[in-house]
């Protein structure tokens, strides 16, 4: 029958398409093609390049016709990708073309405006400034705040400068506001950063459970590749674990809707059934697994000082052993029932989600992003998520593992890898451990004790410190914090205060205008660069052409910048060759560390490599015998990185805490906020972008149905978004591509000129102090 | 389902006489929904839609339902509104990588731009493949990739007259036709 339909379809279609190829069309054919501008191929020339947005990583190929890039393909030879991307990535090549790029330095005047400057009078100001401010209040009144969007050399260059220049460890990626917790779950688990899977686990798993995860449109080309494995494996499922019905949603095969904050009750209630059902690989704990234990008591925790404004959150947690038996009294705490109650999940859900994670031979693979953790307690939740592959022996195995994924191009590769943060090196080293310390000494060549041993403030506190005026210079780059911050109204600046703010960016941003001094920036292809994506490939792209008017690379500015303050012997390469040296130099700190990059010149000639790469070798698989050449076991796993637990990985026992705020009668709606496929993060290059800007041209209000008629409110209505920190008017969408259950509105925080973090909510984790953008609570007034 | 198909086909042969009985192509968006009229889409129609050659169209129609229900694998001709082109990228994918069209292809909700661009694509327009003698088949002038479905492009009265076969019922189009 189908191929009858076919076939009439088909002649359906091709007679009248026969029949009216006259030759009056070859006569029209022939015009047309006599008048076509003769367009002539060869002058394109294509090159590799890592795609600019997401933290993916696609591959693209970048075509260039006279020093300006008219088109990307999708690299079929990556294996990231394979040749698909989505809209963002396939409508790249427009990022770079906004009629208002930033084209050469501008220093702010007296009256507020900006007046052009030369490169040598903006790097002599930039220069003289820090200097002045360590001179007259030391190096905890300077500070630089950078990005998951860095190449590793403008991250690295930040690093060394700060570090072990300005000896300083006031320097921040606004990865902060999107990784931390991830970083911190992997390091109270693993002491390694980032995950032992790789894409390949989207491949060979046959389960994949997203918490709080929209792949479908944050990592689309991931997604497609889960959508291809269940293709090719009808049996393969898809759990969407969410606070919205979202376009994910519409693939799943299993919808577990929870209350905001909820997920750790949830997680608690799987284990508490696979340990009751005995679902567990006993042989696997034996071997591999330790329990710990934290800090447990809310009060002393709290949730980062946002509803008492005080200035600066400084909790630690302290890990005590804990054991199998503890943890079975533990999760008594956590039947299907009680758990079905706190988080409105059907205990029927709650048994068919243990049953996925029971079912030992299956490959599980957890998938998760923002919603885990922007969370009050995003570390936890992420040791959570790990605890049920560990106490299943899921893990180190190809299609069996935990795998976070991230936002941004390279928020693993140098905020994380680089270490650019207030108190972390290279490696996964830390600033607090002295022998750390010594090596990136020894590295870097610098005098013993230049290294502070004293973590600067993180991202948060570090916005606070220079609103009370702690933080006296800061040179922001690749970044846009006030677009991005939390409780954006306490964070507010008026220019000329006495403080030096530099921002490096290739567009005017709500940033720039917060600035004294706008350097203008070299992006994605108009420069040289390393990225490095989610599963630990590191991808190089040369230039492929100019930037525009007197734009530079970051890098070039920090050490132009370090020169002038006498700090040259840091960057001791020549002008016109230092990316190669550079990164081998920054190579050292990984090499025999289980952190091993490639070669500089194997990155040039190939299409990424995934990391540790011991003899030229990628590692698909970390700690896992078989694949890394550190793990001398014929079989299993052997969690080598971490020491300090006997060489095996730690399973953290969690409680539920509630959300920092929750709605109640004056302020009755959840508020979450998130991104949607066409924008990426706050904008700035995304809305240069016809398309996508066209697709999506502005932040709307998504609601129910329900809670809409209730308010006599329909889609296109105006609605005033009102929280305890401010307010914000925004149009009504009902039933659009992301569908909130009752009593749950989301915003998207794409667009500048509907600032949703004027209402978000500044409380963080309480271990990676990470902040919490997907709850707070918020009322609704007509408009 | 034999009804239908029997409308479906009536409709498509209805709609391609009216096509070669229309004036040729004006690149006015004639391949919109909203119009009665359908004519082949012009390579200027074509371009409107993409940012350059080789980009995912943007969707020039409101959104309905599931988009492979008219953009199957042979395009289906809707009474009173047009010809909705086949997809190019074959069956397997609609099933598989390809199951989420929105991942790359999205409608434009505005005319407006936030900043005006001076991005300029590389150029689209309709060039020849080479031929090793007079009269031999010609070469494919571009890329395969996610482009399987030959016939979405080269058949059917959405196609462009440039490039129109005059041979679509020898489906294996790639048995002379090889890329350059």
């Amino acid at each position: 029958m189908m191929q009858r339909r076919a076939f009439l379809k088909m002649a359906g279609v091709a007679v009248p398409a026969v029949a009216a190829y006259s030759c009056a069309d070859r006569d029209e054919a022939d015009r047309l093609m006599a008048n076509a501008a003769p367009i002539d191929r060869a002058s394109v020339s294509w090159a590799k390049a890592p795609c600019r947005f997401c933290g993916t990583g696609c591959g693209v190929m970048v075509g260039v016709e006279q020093g300006r890039v008219v088109a990307v393909r999708g690299d079929e030879a990556s294996p990231v990708n394979r040749g698909l991307l989505c809209v963002k990535g396939y409508h790249l090549p427009g990022l770079l073309y906004g009629e208002d790029r930033l084209l050469y330095p501008q220093k702010r005047n007296a009256d507020g405006s900006f007046s052009r400057i030369s490169w040598d009078e903006a790097l002599d100001l930039v220069a003289s400034k820090f200097k002045d401010t360590l001179a007259a209040h030391g190096p905890e009144a300077v500070a630089m705040y950078g990005s998951g969007q860095w190449t590793v050399f403008d991250g690295y260059a930040a690093l060394k400068w700060v570090k072990a220049g300005l000896r300083s460890n006031n320097i921040e990626p606004n990865a902060r506001l999107c990784m931390a917790s991830a970083v911190s779950g992997f390091m109270t688990q693993f002491q390694s950063d980032e995950p032992m899977g790789c894409y390949q686990d989207l491949d060979r798993g046959d389960d994949f459970v997203l918490w709080g995860n929209n792949m479908a449109e944050m990592h689309p080309v991931l997604f497609s590749r889960i959508l291809e494995t269940k293709r090719v494996k009808p049996a393969t499922r898809i759990v969407d674990i969410a606070t919205r019905r979202t376009p994910t949603t519409d693939y799943a095969d299993m919808h577990v809707l929870f209350k905001p904050g909820t997920d750790l009750a949830l997680a608690n209630g799987i284990l508490h059934l696979l340990v009751a059902q005995g679902r567990i690989n006993q042989a696997f704990i034996n071997e591999n697994v330790v329990f710990r234990r934290g800090i447990e008591d809310l009060k002393a925790i709290g949730y980062g000082c946002f509803d008492d404004q005080k200035e600066r959150y400084t909790f630690e947690d302290v890990a005590k052993p804990s054991s199998l038996a503890e943890l079975t009294t533990f999760l008594a705490d956590y039947t299907p029932e009680k758990v079905s109650e706190i988080s409105g999940v059907p205990v029927q859900q709650i048994h068919a989600l243990a049953a996925i994670y029971g079912d030992l031979p299956r490959g599980t693979v957890s998938l998760w992003c923002m919603g885990v953790n922007q969370h009050v307690r995003g570390t936890w939740m992420n040791n959570l998520i790990t605890d049920l592959h560990l106490i299943t022996g899921k893990i180190c195995r190809p299609g069996a593992n935990p795998l976070s994924l991230t936002g941004q191009p390279s928020a693993c590769g140098t905020a994380r890898e680089v270490g650019t943060s207030s108190n972390r090196l290279p490696a996964d080293m830390v600033v607090t451990n002295p022998e750390h310390r010594a090596e990136a000494e020894h590295i870097w060549n610098v005098p013993a004790g230049t290294i502070s041993a004293k973590p600067g403030p993180h991202a948060v506190d570090m916005f606070r410190a220079l609103k009370r005026g702690d933080i006296k210079a800061m040179w922001i780059q690749t970044t846009n914090p006030w677009v991005t911050l939390p409780n954006r109204s306490r964070f507010e600046r008026t220019p000329n205060d006495g403080k030096f703010i530099v921002v490096s960016d290739i567009y005017p941003t709500p940033t720039t205008a917060m600035a004294d001094l706008i350097l203008p920036a070299a992006a994605w292809v108009e420069r040289e660069g390393v990225f490095g994506n989610t599963e630990r490939r590191t991808q190089q792209w040369n230039q492929l052409v100019d930037p525009p008017g007197e734009a530079r690379e970051d890098a070039w500015a920090i050490i132009q910048v370090a020169k002038r303050m006498g700090m040259g012997n840091l960057f001791p390469w020549p002008d016109d060759n230092w990316h190669e040296p550079m990164f081998e130099e920054y190579r050292r700190f990984g090499v025999g560390h289980g952190k091993d990059l490639a070669a500089y010149a194997q990155l040039k000639e190939t299409r990424g490599m995934v990391w540790p790469v011991v003899d030229g070798k990628e590692t698909f698989y970390r700690y896992t015998a078989g694949y890394d050449p550190y793990v001398k076991k014929a079989q299993g796993a052997h969690f080598y990185k971490a020491v300090g637990y006997g060489e095996k990985a730690a399973f953290w026992l969690r409680p539920y805490h509630p959300p920092a705020e929750s709605p109640d009668k004056d302020y009755p709606f959840w508020l979450t906020t998130g991104r949607v496929l066409e924008h990426w993060h706050s904008g700035s290059m995304t809305r240069r972008i016809k398309q996508l800007h066209q697709a999506v041209p502005a932040a709307y209000l998504e609601m129910n149905r329900a809670d809409a008629e209730e308010m006599s409110l329909k889609k296109g209505d105006k609605v005033k978004i009102v929280s305890r920190r401010g307010s914000l008017e925004l149009v009504v969408e009902v039933d659009g591509r992301g569908r909130p259950p009752r009593g749950t509105v989301f915003v998207p925080f794409f667009d500048e000129e509907k600032l949703i973090n004027l209402v978000t909510l500044d409380a963080m984790d309480n271990i990676s102090k990470q902040p919490d953008y997907k709850k707070c609570a918020v009322r609704l007034e007509r408009a | 389902m034999r009804s239908t198909v029997g409308t479906r086909v009536a409709a498509a042969v209805a709609i391609a006489l009216a096509t070669a009985c229309a004036p040729p192509a004006s690149g006015n968006g004639a391949s919109g929904f909203g119009t009665t009229r359908v004519v082949a889409r012009s390579t200027e129609v074509r371009a409107d839609g993409r940012a350059y050659d080789g980009a995912p169209p943007v969707i020039p129609h409101a959104l309905g339902g599931p988009c492979t229900t008219c953009h199957d694998d042979d395009g289906s001709a809707i009474a009173g509104i047009g010809m909705a082109p086949a997809s190019p990228h074959g069956s397997v994918g609609a099933t598989g990588s390809f199951r989420r069209c929105q991942q790359c292809h999205v409608p434009a909700t505005t005319p407006d731009l936030r900043v005006a661009s001076v991005f300029k694509g590389l150029p689209q327009g309709a060039w020849k493949g080479g031929r090793a003698t007079p009269g031999a088949p010609p070469t494919l002038p571009h890329t395969l990739q996610l482009r399987e479905n030959c016939l979405a492009c080269h058949a059917g009265p959405a196609s462009r007259v440039e490039i129109r076969t005059s041979h679509p019922e020898r489906a294996r189009c790639r048995q002379c036709h090889v890329p350059e």
